[in-house]
């Protein structure tokens, strides 16, 4: 299970530029999934990957799906010449998304984001809208069944917003 | 910990849940089996107390399937 709380410090102190996303946001929005590992979508300025760098590296990251793992290395080169990386680090597994499908990089990913109040960080969380083309283009059958949900939970906030 | 939606806005959603327009994505949501009473509720937590309430869940669990392996062995 990700240090979802120290993950996110970490990031922040570092001046890493990210919207949250994935079922961690999905769940700060109000669903009832659960989820193991902590998705972000990251801004791709020499700036933010130098920061989401130096923000990791002291959590030893490596690639989930690489069998040898000696040889990554998380830099800001590494980063620039590549996209998406699902990793595991000591706080925990984090996908690091240089570009979602069905929405596009940071600039459209972090469009109608909030930002919220997450364990003491101020941090973008991606929103509904997005949230539900990210998991309707991904398509597998466990992001097709939190749609419903997702769709409610919209309208719901939607409800509430209106009759404030 | 804090409940921050009022009760008042609490019950008019619990009310959509309960007859919700007919073809809208709530319908669609509760005829797919989802509890959305789950959904209002976290709605009127903090997203730090939703986030804190997902991952105390997931540590019951963790220790939950640890304590089945160790009393399997």
């Amino acid at each position: 299970m990700t240090n979802i709380r120290s993950a996110l410090q970490a990031l922040r102190e570092a001046g890493a530029e990210f919207v949250v996303i994935g079922a961690v946001a999905a769940v700060a929005r109000g669903s009832s999934q659960s989820t193991q590992d902590l998705d972000i979508c990251y801004e791709r300025s020499p700036k933010s990957l130098q920061g989401l760098a130096s923000a990791l590296q002291p959590y030893h990251p490596r690639l989930r799906d690489a069998p040898d793992e000696s040889k990554f290395v998380l830099d800001a080169r590494t980063l620039a010449g590549g996209m998406n990386f699902t990793l595991t680090t000591d706080l925990g597994d984090l996908d690091l998304m240089g570009e979602v499908a069905g929405v596009g990089q940071y600039a459209e990913v972090s469009a109608g984001a909030s930002v919220v109040d997450l364990f003491g960080q101020k941090c973008a969380v991606a929103s509904l809208d997005v949230l539900i083309r990210s998991k309707r283009a991904a398509g597998r059958p466990k992001d097709l069944l939190m749609l419903p949900e997702l769709e409610a939970l919209r309208e719901l906030e939607r409800t509430r917003k209106a009759k404030k | 910990m804090m409940y921050t939606m009022k009760p008042r806005a609490r019950d008019r959603l619990l009310r959509l849940l309960e007859n919700p327009p007919k073809g809208s994505r709530i319908a669609a949501a509760k005829e797919f089996g989802v509890d959305l009473t789950l959904n209002v509720r976290k709605l009127g937590l903090t997203p730090t107390e939703r986030m804190e309430e997902m991952q105390s869940f997931q540590s019951f669990l963790e220790a939950l399937r640890q304590a089945i392996q160790e009393q399997a062995r």
